[in-house]
């Protein structure tokens, strides 16, 4: 790890006739952590299983409309699809995650992306997939698959993927 | 002497500036001249050109450049009070630098040119190696002088890049120098937070493909997780005596707003609600926490009592408003959507007035420097993201064109002394 000096630099003298108030030095070195290099410089939290698997090209993308985290008519068929492999290879797991367009704040877009997930969770369940073999995780606006700042590309980014881990 | 002088420009050889446009200006800015007393060296000419360029980026004071003055005395008892009359300028200030063993010290002193006096002299202790750092101590209290509040340009930002897939947390100066990368990453990091002794910082790092808030000291780098948890933890927020994080997480089925004790870890759950409940933002005094909740149908600003959980909602123009933060204890400022747009606005809590600051249009992820007076907030323009900002007593409106891939999620540090 790189060791960088910064002086965070805090003395003000007051000048008024002969009486000088000092105030305290303080002085401090800030330190970089480099995720990125080979060296193990993340927590413990980083072996667990959900941040080794690669997963692939999502099965299917279920779009949502701006501001909704309800499940559109032409997302049903291809949910049902994703409910029938689930209950006939009962060892899968799948990966829901949501994802929700720029506009708005970053972290209630990431409760609304986490929302849509669930909402494809709960069609899952309510369908009779059982919840244990469902994950879902919510990026927010952090991984679109268009950066463009028009409607085509909110659209595209407004979505839930869902993955089979086999 | 000459080791001295090498260290001296060597602290001014940094980094690239974030270079600062001002897109409006104060109506009445102030004008003066700042001059070196006496001497004139090479340090002191880099000081003054750091304080100019400090008070010029404020959008409140036109600093007049060597080339216009009339006469350049060489200190109070020189001034030819016509030359500066017939300029229209208020005050001269005068900057002596002045060595005394160790230190580098900074003398000013700030001369009415109307009534031919000295208002004020100050002195600012430094150490060769932040001598600008030292100037924008100056420049503050130049600020404090003329406006009456505290000057920020001592203040440090911090902000997350993004260039070439690399996510980078960032502390810089106020004016872009001295920029230090905290973290390095291939994830995205967000909502990133000072806590308020500027020790500690917390943010949300998606390295383990999922949101979760580590606390990493500044100093050592040892970072903790805060949360540890399948699901979703994010958007924390220091308390006031930086004993807690009040912070969002899914881990009861939606999102809902916790209190973390950050040494013990103790859990307190605040909202238990089936809508969205997250952007928790603290009050001055550590009693109340705003928060968004679209328990309504749509994202508003609610306050609840951290104690007693009372709740009540605060916005009630628009069809979404979102990431309130206290502007000081009667005023909160917040992301309001507008026709479409999103802008910053604020909102009085006694006289109950909502108040449009920006004029941008994808407005988001407003921070507040700790004067309470300017707000630095994140938009975009077409595809490019970049930081802009307003003073909110002299509607002086800035932006920060982006130098180099994108700069996103700003937070103000809090006074540094």
């Amino acid at each position: 790890m790189k060791k960088i000096n910064i002086l965070i630099f805090t003395l003000v003298f007051m000048f008024s006739c002969s009486t000088v108030p000092v105030e305290e030095v303080d002085s401090q070195q800030a330190t970089t952590v480099d995720l990125t290099s080979d060296s193990d410089t993340s927590s413990e939290a980083a072996s667990d299983a959900m941040s080794d698997v690669d997963i692939g090209e999502p099965y299917v993308k279920i779009y949502f409309d701006y501001d909704q985290d309800t499940l559109r008519e032409d997302a049903l068929s291809d949910l049902l699809k994703v409910s029938r492999l689930m209950k006939d290879n009962p060892k899968y797991t799948l990966l829901v995650e949501g994802h929700a367009d720029e506009r708005g704040t970053r972290e209630y877009n990431l409760a609304l992306s986490e929302r849509r997930a669930k909402a494809v969770e709960d069609f899952l369940s309510a369908s009779g997939v059982s919840s244990f073999n469902v994950e879902v995780v919510g990026y927010g606006e952090e991984k679109p698959v268009d950066n463009g700042s028009n409607e085509s590309a909110w659209s595209q980014n407004r979505r839930a993927e869902l993955f089979f881990i086999k | 002497m000459n080791r001295l002088l090498l260290i001296l420009l060597l602290s001014f050889t940094a980094s690239a500036e974030l270079v600062l446009e001002i897109t409006q200006s104060a109506k009445q800015p102030i004008k003066i001249a700042v001059l070196q007393k006496d001497a004139n060296t090479a340090i002191g000419e880099d000081i003054i050109n750091v304080i100019r360029s400090d008070l010029q980026r404020t959008g409140e004071f036109t600093v007049l450049g060597s080339s216009e003055l009339l006469s350049v005395p060489n200190n109070e008892s020189e001034v030819i009070q016509r030359d500066w009359l017939l300029l229209d300028v208020d005050s001269i200030i005068f900057v002596e630098v002045v060595q005394e063993d160790l230190s580098l010290n900074i003398d000013y002193s700030i001369f009415d040119v109307s009534y031919k006096q000295v208002e004020e002299r100050r002195k600012v202790l430094g150490i060769p190696d932040s001598i600008r750092q030292s100037s924008h101590y100056v420049s503050d209290g130049i600020y404090k002088h003329f406006y009456g509040i505290d000057g920020i340009a001592s203040t440090k930002l911090m902000y997350v890049t993004k260039s070439s897939g690399i996510y980078r947390l960032i502390i810089s100066d106020s004016d872009g120098f001295n920029e230090q990368v905290i973290l390095k990453s291939n994830k995205s990091i967000i909502s990133p937070a000072w806590s308020h002794d500027a020790e500690n910082i917390a943010y949300v790092s998606f390295e383990n493909n999922r949101a979760q808030v580590f606390v990493q000291n500044l100093a050592s780098g040892k970072r903790d997780l805060v949360l540890s948890s399948r699901s979703s933890v994010s958007a924390p927020a220091w308390s006031p005596n930086n004993k807690y994080l009040a912070l969002t997480s899914t881990m009861d089925g939606n999102s809902e707003i916790y209190l973390v004790e950050i040494k013990n870890k103790e859990i307190t759950r605040l909202t238990s609600n089936l809508a969205i409940d997250t952007e928790p933002a603290w009050s001055v005094d550590g009693k109340n926490i705003i928060f968004t909740s679209d328990r309504a149908g749509s994202p508003q600003i609610y306050e609840m009592n951290v104690r007693t959980k009372l709740k009540r909602r605060l916005t009630v123009e628009g069809t979404y408003n979102a990431r309130g933060s206290f502007l000081n204890k009667d005023e909160i400022i917040f992301v309001h959507r507008n026709e479409g747009d999103f802008k910053i606005a604020k909102l009085n809590l006694r006289s109950r007035d909502l108040e449009i600051l920006t004029s941008t249009q994808n407005d988001e992820s407003p921070c507040i420097a700790p004067n309470g007076n300017v707000i630095m907030y994140s938009t975009k323009d077409g595809n490019t993201s970049y930081l802009a900002g307003v003073n909110i007593s002299s509607k002086v409106k800035f932006k920060l064109p982006a130098l180099y891939g994108e700069l996103k999620e700003p937070s103000w540090s809090p006074f540094l002394r």
